[in-house]
């Protein structure tokens, strides 16, 4: 029987090897040592005839042969290529299939940016109503009713009568937060803004603006200057120069006039036909400046202990400037082909 | 503000080009926004902000530059002039003295009036206005030298030579010099005679004694008139004069004399003529602004290390006097040129800006840790956005103000509704009271530029009035259009309520929002067959559905549209970002499906929530998978297969046990509806 089941064992493996792969012959080799009538199924019937000392040995050298023809046809099944293998390549070049994701606004996303800048600086966001009263937009900024200050400030009215209005800047919600807060903070307000200003590829009657204000008992305008700074470095890049030049708020004193150098032609002089800073080098980003201390008294500060800065942006004009954009109308036309570029 | 760098020249030494000197003026506050070739002159366009006055003229930049460079200022020097004593024939009455603190005049007799000469003509044009003629051009020159408006009268129209500084009476009509008819009222000051008014102080003189090549006897006019009432009255007539912009933003009362002489001055030198004796009326006494200056004050507020000494030096240039001055305080006053100074801040500035700006170092500020960095409303409104836009919706922003025209398109009328009472054009005529005008109009834009397939969202305020108060909420609205093309493979299906309904009910489970219920309904605006309003626990959140065929009309719109706006302040109230672990099932769920046929008005919420209570804690989940309708299905029935979830945490379930619950559901489904197991 031992002797047989060698025999058996090298025709096996012989037969198997020399079968070629892919044909038809692996499943007749299978059929011929492991079917139903198979040569190793018929070995198994006649282990009832073998000397019951000899059962176990034999029994465990018919499993390995069992097991070792059973995988030498497998492996060569597998090299059997299936009807899906043979089946001709498909197109993959053909267009991937996904859903589509949208885009965020890039005014929001502007807006965004800038807050998560001042959150990193440890600023805390804050919001305030778009409908205003004259004392807020006005009063409590140091914003005489009747002074050539508030041009800068044309204004929609909802009620003259009620002196209420739509806010024409961020900065009355300062005056709101500091009546409700006491110092030291640091916080940024970005929202909308209104002004009856006719359209035009750079104006437009209602933008976005981002303020920030920080009071404490140290502030000083040198820190003005450093948190600006690290805004404009980190929201246009290392290279980046800035400009402060003095000019006027009625909310703070002393104000600024913050500027970048362009960042198309880079502020090198000569640059005259720069489409972006017009050949002047320098870019217009914000206005800043130190708490006037009028508006501290407004809110019931000492402006003996505290001080503080303010700045406000145009968010517009900040997305304007970062993409390149040349008309401050395609923020709100919601053109999906501009859309869907940021 | 045009100046001319010729000029200035005239008044102060200056070394540097005229770029260079637009780079110092900017760098102080003046802002240069442009340098132009005029001639053989340079002619700056500078933008003077509105606390600086004493700016508005030559000298006062001239005066400015000096400070800026250590040069000194070489204003002109009037010489004296031999006036005539004669005061016959001019009489001055100042009736309102609060509006008109000081008022001074001066006749000059047999003048020539004719063509300017060629450098006064330059000079006149250089600042961009036309030669009219020697003495108008002359009292120009003098308001750009100076910045002291004046004005010449034809003395022989001036009705028995008598000049009264009133109001004006209601109704009066004046012609201006411009030739154009205004209309007065009784809070406007005027320059009158006993018969008629001859000027609209400090804003523009009337064409009854305008000052022409027949004029003989000529008033000079220098004055000093109230800035508050010269500004309201320009801007209730649209005018604005050269000497309305420079009276409403206060003028220096010290410099009117002497403007006046300087006036008078060129006027003999090239028109001739007999002056008479200046006529000084109302306060010749100024007062001067005190300040106590603090340099330790200084040094803090600016983060710098400046000197007393520094300090003295750039007030002093300033023509700031110093009164007194210990170690650490200086007791300054003001010049009266500079109104803008009246506290130790106001000094502060001026230190900083002529020291430098550029020179202050750059700190980091300290800043204390902050309760919260953002609001719950924005996390939320951040997490909608990001829900939506993996959704594949895009992001719009349109505009608050409305025409009346839009508004109405969308349906929406009503006390409600807040208008803008002072709209530039009708388009910005009411605040929006809704989202929907706004998507409608942004569909409409994109579909007229060919992208037909939207899916579009907007978060924004939409405003209200309500017991006469004005208010603002947030609301959110999502819109779809098109197809919803998948790609190739998959196909695409056109906009649907159920793929709005999907968003949204997605949206909400990513809000942690439980429950939302969708409840038919009408509402104007939508369709009434496929509008819905969506609750949370019972409270209207929004309205949902198919925009009607007349809004789509009303907005020239020839698609479907489905849109969902909801009110987003109230929607917060059921937000739940706040996540928590619940321990996974060590036990697998059993699925199983069942199809009925049930009535088809019956509503699936109906048959969903009769399942759940009799499959109790043990039915996980239910799903609608198919529904179907037409063939093979009885009239007025609809086919209905749902997948049902079950599982028990606390033992593996066996067959029997599945077969007995979902028995039981079956047969709650049939008692109740009618349902037929199919």
């Amino acid at each position: 029987m031992k002797d047989r089941i060698k025999v058996i064992t090298e025709e096996a493996l012989k037969e198997i090897g020399a079968c070629r792969a892919g044909e038809d012959t692996v499943e007749a080799l299978r059929v011929k040592y492991l079917g139903r009538k198979g040569i190793i199924t018929e070995l198994f019937k006649q282990i009832g005839s073998v000397p019951a000392e000899d059962k176990p040995e034999i029994g465990k050298l018919i499993n390995i042969l069992k097991e070792s023809v059973t995988r030498s046809l497998d492996e060569k099944s597998l090299l059997v290529p299936s009807a899906e293998e043979k089946a001709p390549p498909i197109d993959v070049t053909l267009p991937g299939e996904s859903g589509h994701i949208g885009r965020i606004h890039p005014i929001t996303r502007t807006i965004d940016e800038i807050n998560s800048l001042f959150v990193s600086l440890g600023f805390r966001i804050v919001e305030g109503p778009e409908i205003e009263t004259e004392h807020y937009n006005f009063e409590t900024l140091n914003i005489p009713l009747e002074h050539p200050s508030r041009d800068a400030f044309d204004t929609f009215y909802v009620s003259f009568e009620k002196k209420t209005l739509l806010r024409s800047h961020t900065s009355p919600v300062q005056t709101r937060f500091m009546e409700k807060n006491r110092p030291p903070f640091a916080i940024v307000v970005p929202g909308r803004v209104f002004r009856p200003d006719a359209t035009d590829a750079s104006h437009s009657f209602m933008f976005h603006q981002v303020e920030g204000l920080v009071v404490g008992q140290d502030i000083k305008f040198s820190d003005l200057k450093g948190t600006l700074t690290t805004f404009a470095r980190q929201m246009f890049g290392k290279e980046v120069r800035m400009r402060f030049r003095p000019s006027f708020f009625p909310f703070t004193e002393p104000s600024a006039e913050v500027d970048i150098s362009c960042i198309v032609c880079g502020g090198k002089a000569g640059e005259k036909r720069c489409s972006m800073c017009g050949g002047k080098g320098w870019l217009e980003i914000m206005g800043a400046g130190m708490v006037n201390p009028k508006v501290f008294e407004a809110v019931g500060y000492n402006p003996e202990k505290v001080t503080g800065f303010a700045f406000g942006m145009g968010v517009e004009r900040i997305a304007i400037l970062k993409y390149g954009i040349n008309d401050i109308r395609l923020f709100f036309e919601n053109d999906l082909r501009f859309l869907r570029q940021f | 503000m045009k100046i001319s760098y010729s000029w200035l020249k005239e008044y102060v030494n200056i070394s540097l080009a005229p770029d260079k000197l637009a780079h110092l003026l900017t760098m102080a506050g003046l802002s240069v926004e442009s340098v132009k070739r005029f001639g053989d002159d340079y002619v700056f366009e500078i933008e003077i902000t509105a606390n600086r006055p004493d700016w508005l003229s030559v000298i006062g930049v001239a005066r400015e530059i000096a400070a800026l460079t250590g040069e000194k200022l070489k204003a002109p020097k009037v010489a004296n002039i031999k006036a005539g004593s004669s005061v016959a024939g001019l009489k001055v009455r100042i009736e309102e003295r609060s509006l008109c603190p000081r008022y001074t005049a001066r006749v000059i007799r047999n003048v020539k009036v004719g063509e300017s000469p060629a450098w006064l003509r330059a000079r006149i044009e250089a600042m961009g206005l036309r030669s009219v003629n020697n003495i108008v051009d002359i009292t120009n020159f003098c308001l750009f030298e100076t910045g002291e408006p004046m004005h010449a009268f034809d003395f022989d129209k001036i009705s028995l030579g008598e000049i009264f500084i009133r109001k004006a009476l209601e109704g009066e009509k004046v012609v201006s010099i411009e030739g154009t008819e205004k209309t007065l009222d009784k809070s406007m000051l005027v320059i009158a005679d006993g018969k008629k008014t001859i000027a609209i102080a400090g804003v523009m003189g009337a064409a009854n004694t305008e000052v022409t090549g027949a004029t003989k006897n000529i008033l000079l006019e220098a004055a000093y008139f109230d800035p508050v009432s010269v500004r309201r009255t320009s801007r209730k007539l649209a005018i604005s004069t050269e000497s309305s912009y420079r009276f409403e933003r206060r003028v220096d009362p010290d410099n009117i004399v002497c403007s006046s002489n300087r006036a008078l001055e060129i006027i003999i030198k090239i028109v001739g003529g007999e002056p008479g004796p200046l006529i000084d009326m109302g306060n010749k006494e100024t007062k001067k602004n005190a300040i106590n200056l603090r340099i330790e004050k200084v040094n803090k507020l600016l983060g710098t290390e400046i000197s007393a000494s520094i300090m003295k030096k750039i007030v002093l240039a300033l023509g700031i006097k110093i009164k007194g001055s210990s170690g650490k305080k200086m007791a300054l006053e003001a010049p009266s040129f500079r109104c803008d100074i009246k506290n130790e801040i106001d000094v502060i500035e001026e230190i900083a800006r002529v020291y430098g700006y550029d020179k202050i170092p750059i700190t980091l500020p300290k800043i204390v840790e902050q309760p919260t960095r953002f609001d719950r409303t924005m996390v939320v409104r951040k997490k909608i956005r990001e829900c939506l836009t993996a959704l594949g919706s895009d992001e719009i922003i349109t505009y608050s103000l409305l025409s009346r025209k839009m508004v109405e398109a969308s349906e929406a009328s009503g006390d409600s509704i807040v208008g803008i009472a002072n709209p530039l054009t009708n388009e910005q005529e009411m605040m929006r009271p809704n989202l929907l005008s706004g998507m409608m109009n942004a569909i409409l834009w994109n579909i007229n530029r060919k992208t037909k397939d939207l899916k579009l969202f907007e978060i924004g305020n939409v405003y209200f009035k309500k017991d006469e108060k004005y208010g603002e909420r947030m609301h959110l609205a999502i819109g779809i259009t098109g197809e919803n093309a998948v790609g190739w493979v998959r196909g695409s299906s056109g906009a649907n309520f159920f793929g709005l309904k999907g968003m949204i009910e997605t949206l909400f489970m990513e809000l942690g929002i439980e429950a939302p219920e969708f409840k038919c309904a009408r509402k104007n605006g939508f369709l009434s067959g496929e509008c819905a309003e969506i609750s949370i626990a019972t409270e209207s959140v929004g309205m949902m559905g198919r925009i009607s065929g007349k809004v789509l009309h009303n907005f020239d719109i020839k698609e479907n549209v489905y849109m969902v706006e909801i009110n987003l302040d109230t929607l917060l109230k059921y937000v739940k970002l706040e996540k928590r672990f619940v321990e996974l099932s060590r036990y697998p769920s059993v699925f199983r499906d069942i199809s009925i046929l049930a009535e088809k008005g019956l509503p699936n919420a109906e048959l969903v929530s009769a399942a759940k209570i009799a499959g109790g804690s043990i039915l996980r989940d239910i799903r609608l998978i198919d529904r179907y309708e037409g063939k093979q299905i009885p009239e007025g029935r609809q086919s209905l297969t749902y997948r049902l979830e079950y599982c028990d945490p606390s033992k593996t379930l066996e067959e029997k046990d599945v077969l007995d619950i979902h028995g039981r559901v079956l047969g709650e489904l049939e008692a109740k509806f009618g349902a037929k197991l199919r």
